[in-house]
């Protein structure tokens, strides 16, 4: 095989020479067929050498490099630029990070730590030869749509956040309510199912009655919870019972609530289906503050089974018990219950003074609230995982905070899990920013390191269709599996798993990573 | 007669693993330097013939760290990279060789005890049982 490499050694200032023995490296280096030129540079993230580097890349057609620095994060975006140039590909860099691999961990063991340098740069120099240039391909985002599903809290934040990066946005209100926000927005509208990927999704939307297709680059979802669906036996036994959001709404637009007002954590006490969500203890405290600022006498109870107002909501709990708030603490073995043949009185035992009580109650509300059920259609049509309560499942915080494992797809506020509504808007802003940003790009980059099929070898078992998370394999037309290249993300899970070891994963090749492991233990280069 | 030294191989996760790896070594911590990192862009993409390959090549122990199950930057990489590794243990006793050699740790990139404390673990191993196939030797 004809290569021609170049090996970058940084110094990083005087961290690497005050423990390896940077002649020898040199030296090694020098020595190994095939490598052209090798530089030492101080510091290669100031970008300060890189002419150097870049004059001997173009006097020798040196056609790969191994830079031995730090982790990719860290070294300046300069030299890959510099030598994508000078026309060596991206792939056909190998970066080691000798920086924080060698040199930090190991300061006190001097001999070892020159062994394992010399290990790293061999290996590097092995798996260098077999790498092989790859191509990333664009595509052209057919709209600058940005759908947000639900126009709640975070989908209005969501809207604002992504119209003021440029993007188009349109709304999907569930409800016929009045929406506020940039955009087109559609009431009595739902998602119904989805084609394609982040940046060129086709939304089968429902709007009115009509099912219509519409383009989208990124999709926000903002589905919220399940407010109009209240289950557990509070709410069976007392049909006129709210969500708390509801009775905060009705608060806000200055409705006269019935008193009295007995606030509940959740419809179901005894703890069966729904739990105590986290939110419920803050909104519960803000939204009876609200209530008796307004009515002072209007008599309200919060009956809970703990109250775990976080940070300052500490202040909430004190404000509200002193503006005259009840607060009646329950345990399961005492959970509030409503006879059906007395409608309208709470029967609940105070587990801090042992007393049964019967509170008549005009209005009653639940803090907690299950999952939204449209949330699994949303996720059928976009594939993507949902939380065993029924939310959204987000990805690895490493994607970002309301991402989704999927690109192009965002999720935000209740509809993960339910959540105070600044929370809610916080999120949304997140998600319409992340979103606008993505779809302004333009275009979408995929390829590069991917899986792709051998078809011969391939025996059609669908292992890779069922591992893949993001459904890239797909049994083609010739009856073996094909790989979607924009779907796919370079995890390289199904050639772990190919059972016919069909699949190859370009730049994480099975013989290249033998062989880096070879030579690492000390085999020949 | 000399102490052995080990020879450790370790797959780590492009994603969380690396970062574990590069936060330990920022904050300070020294682990080992018989440990050889070798990078995949997943824990799911280790293959089993990877690990074994790996004590072929004169390995003592191979152990393969990867994001934590919940937090996945692949969403189930960490989990597949599990069972594979679960898969070579079971190998690995058939053949009679100690499973402990081989290990899936799992941490988050946040983690700057995870990594070096996985590596002590495995140098721990090695130290216990020595180098591969010395017991049948003894026999």
């Amino acid at each position: 095989m004809k290569a021609a490499i170049q090996v970058v050694l940084c110094k990083c200032c005087t961290e690497m020479p005050a423990l390896l023995d940077m002649a020898m490296l040199e030296k090694i280096a020098s020595e190994t067929p095939m490598v052209m030129s090798v530089k030492t540079v101080d510091a290669i993230c100031d970008g300060k050498n890189l002419s150097e580097i870049i004059r001997e890349v173009k006097e020798r057609e040196i056609d790969r490099a191994v830079v031995l620095a730090c982790q990719k994060k860290d070294i300046s975006p300069a030299l890959f630029k510099a030598y994508t140039r000078a026309g060596i590909n991206e792939f056909m860099i190998e970066l080691v990070d000798i920086r924080d691999q060698v040199v930090l961990p190991h300061q006190d063991d001097r001999a070892q730590a020159q062994a394992k340098a010399e290990a790293k740069l061999e290996a590097a120099l092995a798996r260098v030869v077999m790498l092989a240039p790859l191509v990333r391909s664009v595509e052209e985002m057919k709209t600058r749509n940005v759908v947000i599903v639900g126009a709640g809290f975070a989908g209005m934040a969501a809207a604002q956040a992504a119209a003021k990066t440029g993007a188009h946005t349109i709304l999907l209100e569930s409800s016929g309510k009045t929406v506020k926000a940039p955009g087109v927005i559609l009431t009595h509208s739902k998602v119904l199912g989805a084609k394609g990927y982040g940046g060129n999704f086709q939304l089968s939307i429902k709007a009115g009655e009509k099912v219509e297709e519409l383009g989208a680059a990124a999709v926000v979802i903002a589905s919220g919870g399940g407010w109009t669906k209240l289950k557990g036996p509070l709410a069976k036994a007392c049909k006129e019972a709210v969500p708390l959001y509801e009775l905060y709404l009705s608060i806000k637009s200055g409705n006269q609530i019935k008193g009295p007002v007995i606030v509940v954590d959740t419809p179901d006490p005894a703890g069966k289906t729904l739990r105590v969500q986290d939110y419920a203890w803050d909104e519960s405290l803000e939204t009876v503050i609200d209530l008796k600022r307004r009515s002072p006498e209007t008599l309200i109870y919060v009956v809970f089974q703990e109250m775990r107002a976080f940070g300052l909501s500490e202040l909430a709990y004190k404000d509200a018990a002193e503006l005259g708030v009840k607060f009646i603490r329950y345990d399961k073995a005492g959970a509030p219950r409503i006879d059906p043949n007395l409608p309208g009185v709470l029967t609940v035992k105070d587990f801090s003074q042992g007393e049964k009580l019967s509170i008549k109650f005009g209005t009653l509300a639940f803090a907690s609230i299950p999952a939204n059920p449209d949330n699994m259609t949303i996720a059928d049509a976009l594939r993507i995982p949902m939380t065993a309560e029924g939310g959204i499942r987000r990805g690895s915080v490493q994607r970002g905070p309301v991402s989704t494992p999927r690109p192009g797809v965002y999720v935000c506020g209740s509809a993960m899990f339910p959540k105070p509504r600044e929370v809610a808007q916080a999120e949304g802003q997140a998600a319409g920013a992340m979103a606008g940003e993505y779809v302004m790009k333009g275009s979408i980059e995929f390829g590069g390191s991917v899986a792709q099929v051998t078809a011969e070898k391939c025996s059609a078992c669908l292992t890779c269709v069922r591992t893949c998370p993001y459904e890239a394999p797909f049994i083609g037309t010739a009856s073996k599996a094909e790989i979607k290249t924009q779907l796919c993300q370079g995890c390289g899970m199904c050639v772990g798993i190919c059972p016919s070891k069909a699949i190859e994963l370009h730049h994480y090749t099975d013989d290249q990573i033998a062989e880096e492991t070879r030579v690492l233990l000390g085999g020949d280069l | 007669m000399a102490e052995h030294m080990p020879r450790i191989v370790c797959f780590c996760c492009e994603k969380h693993g690396i970062d574990a790896a590069v936060l330990a070594a920022r904050s300070g911590k020294q682990y080992d330097a018989s440990v050889r990192i070798v990078t995949v862009p997943c824990s799911g993409r280790v293959d089993g013939i990877h690990l074994l390959q790996a004590l072929d090549d004169g390995a003592d122990a191979v152990f393969v760290v990867g994001c934590l199950e919940k937090n996945c930057y692949y969403d189930t990489g960490s989990i597949e990279g599990r069972k594979r590794v679960n898969y070579v243990k079971s190998m690995l006793s058939e053949a009679g060789i100690e499973k402990e050699r081989v290990e899936m740790f799992n941490t988050a990139s946040t983690n700057a005890w995870a990594f070096p404390e996985a590596v002590s673990k495995m140098v721990e191993v090695v130290r216990r049982l020595g180098p591969i196939g010395k017991g049948g030797e003894q026999q």
